[in-house]
């Protein structure tokens, strides 16, 4: 029967496929479930828990009084997901034009239709489109809240694609205060960024604190931390800058480059007794943007030629050998000797001629010098380069910050040692030092002979907790005897009395200090070029030493001045003077009685009556007291008061000139004028002439200082 | 003439039995999945388990009522419910709500209903009804037109509402109208379509054109085509190919291999029409229909594919295929359903205790991928009690299928299994990474009223038909 074996066969063929294809489940589920069991297990294991590095906050670095210079702030990243799985074609459609338009106005880089071309070439053209960056710029909290309410990223990252990727930046809130100082972070292994500058890279290990590790769980959905190893914020730094001070150096320094026309500088503050760098600035003149912004550490990472500010290591060898005094007398001839066939010349055209060892460094005598270092140690140059290194003038100072100078003072057994290596090292050249070696050298001057290391940071604070203070720490306890010391205190002294930096004497405190001239080599250009570097190294108060401070100021334009005093002198004192003024211990205390026991009392013009209630309550001898007037002047002679006439006519404007507003106000009201008061104090001006005539009702203004 | 029975002892019980276990392990699987600690109780019906205990208690009354009602009723209204169902697929795309990029749901209230799972049973109403009328011819065109039309509306306005998986289903009806004597080439070809669709988007035109070239000339020199003949052929179109070749070469234009083949293909045609005259082989001439249409076929394929499936629907057969892998993506359900299963083990990690399951990696899981529950929670052993539960459900109605009187039970009855197989084979499937993801759900197992209630429905017809097939003498 045909019929029933096409029924079998068809019956049978249905019955062999679907056994076929539940043979072909059921083998797949033994294989995942029995075979490769294993295998999913550990994966499910992996896809429902994973560790993420939670990052420690980095610390912050702060001034000596606690204020920021460097903190990290989040910054984010925008991108969109344009896969996500809410965001259908039609939210996409709806809300693209109007994302455009938005995004435009915020980032304002492109049109609206490039953004929304940008978009929809995104969404429908590009494969790789779960992840794209809608704008380069990083952009702030605040900024993302607002970007967070654009249509369709409003909608969230499941609905509307939206991702924000953090990221923290490293903020100095004083733009470009002690930027390079302070330095700043580098991109490190794994995309992090590492503090590699300046404070930055020196105290990393410090700021960075340590990361911590969160187990992470996916529950409904969600990945949510179930165990967590706390991350550890780094800890903040105190450093010794004074903000003040610095915004004094950094401006004082900057306004100094643009007169000049230097090529860069730096300016150094430093405590005297702690070594504590309260400022420390540095300028270099950017060609890209053409101004002078912190581009090099050049305070700690130039090594020059010093010129003259070296002299004072030549006389204190001198000094300690004992070889002179200061009152000895050297013939400077006529400005120029010669050391075989180099010339030495002395700036001052003409020469000093015979003068002695004081005048020599005080008016930094070229001749005068090296003649005195050639005469004694030519045949022994070791004893003065030995000298020299007791001094501890050849070592770097061991700084946390990274790329110091090296210092550079030749030995005799140097191949490149000749015999004109001594007189030119000791005017400070051949030899080679960095501002802040310099500085610490003038500041162990002022310190009594202690040396004292840099020091620029003070504790270190978790959360606000101290948890370590920096000790101070001595470099060389003592760099020479206390009579070279005396006599070297002398002559810098003298530099400002006397010498060559005379520009910096003022009445109100002592300065003490060492101008420095050199010619440096350009580059590559050698010395043919002259161009100058002009410095200024000293301290004060000069009789109790707070500070030592040093300028430096490289290639400035010749023309417009190079000398030493000229150029670096007034940075030095104008940071000086702020400092003097700003800091009350320094100034000096005056006579107490003088002080609480004041003659005559200051005293304005008034009403009579109350003037005589007052000087009879406190016994004070007034002349003309019996003046017939009802307004009276006052004016004081020695310890006598004297009244003086104050007439007060009808329709003249009477003068009410250092009068108190309540007397002014009521001559001036009972008169008939309109007052208007400006400022508050004592009168000191008045809109209308006194003796001029009014009318009743005119408008008057006094102001008060 | 017909006889009554008692209709408690005429109902196939085994098959009630396997229903009650599969709708329980549902239930019981569902609370698993969506478990959550504030709501413990499984008749909590704020929750998903709460509720499906209310649509399984409602799926109880309504397979009472349908078997309480009159056998004849389903025959006789088969085509008046059709109608209905069609006008309310119709309806859904007007007034339905929108749910995930579908329009495929009414909403009253809080409660929802889905047209296109109800539209399963009054289609297998129809086409039975239309199969077993005494004028059906299977292979009188007119017939077949009308079937396919029966099939076909259904499914294309399940296609209008963005559900295709739901119209995939309709496709199980080929073997029904196979077990009624549909031309076996019917299957083959449809075989061959579903196996070049995938050849298509794996491989290059150019593989896909030699591919059809060589299975062709195999099939060609298979039905007959002597050895002189064939290799003429071949030679032929060699001196086609060189020739366009090298005129490409003179005239400096550039073509391609793909166009070099394709022209030399389409001139060959003549050919070895010749030679299918000569040696009176008619097989020959609808092998040479067959390639050139499968070509046709394979170029819009591509065309489709990359212009009328939606985004999610291309991801998701790239996916399958391996063209595309993106687990955190489109390929994110399945790589955390085989993760679930495959973490399972043998014996599973125990009731509510699947760490896939409770911190909800799979989407959908209470729904489309119900069997990851299982697989994890009760390992091989729970997983494959599922598996052969719902097989022996489905082979247990093949055979009430096979044992019926009238052609119209039959009929009905194949409808129902083939349905409830396509559906646990591509939901299964799919959970294992052997099916595209299509959202159709587990046959009594999956969250939902809607489903839960057809499927009860397609039974409970069936197991009606069933209990009075002795009534009828045909």
């Amino acid at each position: 029967m045909p019929i029933k074996k096409d029924i079998i066969w068809r019956v049978g063929a249905i019955y062999i496929m679907v056994l076929l294809i539940a043979i072909l489940v059921v083998v797949r589920v033994v294989v995942l479930q029995l075979f490769e069991g294993d295998k999913w297990r550990s994966k499910a294991q992996t896809i429902s828990q994973r560790d993420v590095v939670v990052h420690a906050n980095r610390g912050d670095i702060c001034a000596d009084d606690g204020r920021l210079l460097a903190s990290s702030l989040p910054y984010y990243q925008i991108r969109m997901d344009f896969r996500a799985s809410g965001l259908s074609d039609a939210v996409f459609r709806a809300n693209v034009d109007s994302l455009a338009l938005k995004l435009s106005r915020f980032f304002k880089d492109k049109s609206a239709r490039e953004y929304r071309n940008k978009l929809w070439n995104a969404k429908y053209h590009t494969k790789s489109n779960r992840y794209v960056l809608i704008n380069r710029r990083r952009i702030n909290y605040n900024e993302l809240k607002q970007i967070k309410k654009f249509p369709l990223f409003r909608m969230g990252k499941n609905k509307g694609g939206l991702i924000c990727e953090q990221e923290n930046k490293r903020v100095q809130p004083h733009i470009d205060l002690a930027t390079r100082t302070i330095g700043y972070l580098l991109e490190g292994e794994g995309k992090r960024h590492v503090g590699k500058v300046g404070i930055e890279g020196a105290f990393e290990s410090e700021l960075k604190g340590i990361d911590g590790i969160s187990l992470m769980q996916k529950m409904s959905g969600r990945w949510l931390p179930v165990n967590m190893v706390d991350p550890k914020d780094g800890n903040d730094l105190i450093t010794t800058i004074d903000v003040n001070f610095q915004d004094v150096a950094e401006s004082a320094l900057h306004q100094q480059l643009i007169k000049y026309n230097a090529d860069h500088g730096s300016a150094i503050l430093m405590e005297v007794k702690t070594g504590a760098i309260k400022a420390i600035a540095n300028l270099g003149f950017d060609s890209e943007t053409k101004t002078y912004r912190e581009i090099y550490n050049y305070a700690i990472g130039e090594a020059t030629e010093p010129g003259s500010t070296f002299k004072l290591a030549s006389v204190m060898a001198l000094l300690e050998d004992g070889y002179v005094g200061p009152m000895d007398s050297i013939d400077t001839g006529n400005g120029i000797y010669s050391y075989y066939k180099e010339k030495m010349r002395d700036s001052h055209y003409g020469g000093f001629g015979k003068i002695t060892v004081q005048e020599a460094f005080e008016k930094s005598s070229n001749v005068g010098i090296s003649k005195l270092v050639y005469e004694h140690y030519k045949n022994k140059p070791r004893s003065f380069i030995n000298r020299l290194y007791d001094f501890r003038l050849n070592e770097t100072l061991g700084l946390d910050i990274r790329g110091e100078g090296i210092p550079e003072i030749k030995y005799p057994d140097d191949p490149t040692w000749s015999g004109v290596s001594l007189p030119w090292m000791s005017i400070g050249y051949s030899v080679k030092q960095t501002p802040l070696q310099t500085l610490t050298f003038y500041n162990a001057i002022a310190n009594n002979g202690k040396m004292m290391k840099p020091r620029f940071v003070k504790e270190l604070q978790y959360h606000g907790d101290v948890i370590q203070r920096f000790d101070t720490e001595v470099l060389k306890s003592k760099i020479c005897s206390s009579e070279t010391l005396k006599l070297v205190k002398n002559m810098l002294e003298g530099v400002v009395l006397r010498g060559t930096a005379r520009n910096l004497r003022n009445t109100s405190y002592k300065i003490a200090g060492k101008t420095g001239t050199a010619q440096i080599a350009d580059n590559n250009k050698g010395y043919a070029h002259k161009v100058y570097q002009a410095s200024f190294v000293g301290y004060f108060p000069a009789d109790d030493p707070m500070y030592s401070c040093i300028v430096v100021i490289n290639r400035p334009n010749k023309t417009k001045g190079f000398y030493g005093n000229q150029v670096a002198g007034p940075v030095f004192k104008t940071i000086a003077d702020k400092v003097y003024a700003m800091t009350y211990s320094m100034h000096p205390v005056k006579d107490r009685k003088d002080q609480s026991e004041p003659k005559v009392p200051l005293s304005l013009n008034g009403n009579k009556k109350d003037l005589d209630e007052v000087f009879d309550a406190l016994n004070f001898v007034v002349v003309n007291k019996e003046i017939p007037s009802r307004w009276v002047m006052t004016s004081r002679k020695d310890s006598i008061i004297e009244y003086k006439y104050r007439r007060v006519k009808k329709y003249l404007v009477p003068n009410v000139k250092g009068m108190g507003i309540q007397d002014a106000l009521y001559i001036l009201e009972n008169a008939g004028l309109k007052v208007t008061v400006r400022g508050i104090g004592a009168v000191n001006s008045q809109s209308i002439r006194p003796g001029a005539y009014f009318k009743k009702g005119d408008r008057i203004t006094i102001g008060l200082s | 003439m017909t006889r009554r029975t008692n209709l408690l002892k005429s109902l196939d019980w085994w098959t009630i039995l396997l229903y009650a276990l599969l709708v329980f392990l549902g239930w019981v699987n569902i609370y698993a999945a969506v478990y959550n600690e504030g709501h413990q109780s499984i008749f909590d019906i704020s929750q998903r388990y709460g509720k499906q205990l209310l649509w399984i208690g409602a799926a109880g009354f309504i397979a009472i009522i349908i078997l309480i009602i009159e056998s004849k009723f389903f025959s006789a209204f088969a085509y008046p419910t059709y109608l209905f169902m069609l006008l309310l697929l119709i309806s859904v795309l007007i007034f339905g709500r929108d749910v995930k990029g579908a329009r495929s749901w009414f909403e009253f209230g809080a409660i929802r209903f889905q047209p296109a799972e109800f539209a399963k049973f009054a289609t297998c109403l129809a086409i039975s009804r239309y199969v077993t009328q005494y004028n059906f011819k299977i292979h009188k065109i007119k017939s077949l037109f009308i079937s396919s039309l029966i099939l076909f509306t259904p499914m294309a306005l399940i296609v209008l509402q963005g559900d295709a998986g739901s119209a995939l289903v309709y496709s199980v009806f080929l073997l029904v109208l196979y077990r009624e004597g549909l031309s076996g080439i019917v299957l083959f070809l449809g075989f061959l379509a579903a196996l070049l669709f995938i050849f298509t988007l794996l491989w290059s035109k150019l593989t896909i054109l030699l591919l059809i070239l060589s299975v062709s000339l195999i099939a060609a020199k298979l039905s007959g085509l002597k050895w002189k003949n064939f290799g003429l052929g071949i030679l032929i179109m060699g001196a086609f190919s060189s020739l366009i070749w090298i005129t490409g070469k003179i005239l400096n234009l550039h073509f391609s291999s793909y166009f070099i083949v394709i022209v030399s293909m389409v001139l060959c045609i003549i050919p070895f029409l010749f030679f299918t005259y000569k040696q009176k082989l008619r097989n020959v001439a609808w092998i040479i229909l067959i390639s050139f249409c499968s070509l046709f076929y394979s170029f819009s394929v591509g065309y489709i594919f990359s212009n009328v499936l939606e985004q999610h629907q291309r991801t998701r057969i790239n996916e399958l295929l391996g063209i595309e892998s993106d687990p955190y993506g489109a390929g994110y359900n399945v790589a955390q359903s085989k993760i679930a299963i495959g973490s399972g083990g043998f014996t599973g990690k125990g009731f509510l205790n699947g760490t896939q399951t409770k911190f909800k990696f799979v989407p959908e899981q209470s729904t489309d991928f119900i069997f990851c529950t299982v697989g994890e929670e009760w390992g091989f052993v729970g997983a494959t009690v599922v598996l052969l539960l719902l097989l022996t459900l489905i082979l247990r109605l093949l055979i009430l299928a096979e044992r019926q009187r009238s052609s119209f039970s039959r009929v009905y009855g194949y409808g129902v299994a083939c349905i409830l197989f396509f559906h646990l084979a591509v939901n299964v499937g799919m959970t294992l990474g052997l099916a595209p993801v299509i959202g159709i759900p587990l046959p009594f197992f999956s969250y939902g009223g809607s489903s839960l209630w057809s499927f009860t429905i397609l039974l409970f017809i069936f197991l009606r038909l069933d209990a009075n097939r002795l009534e009828l003498l045909r």
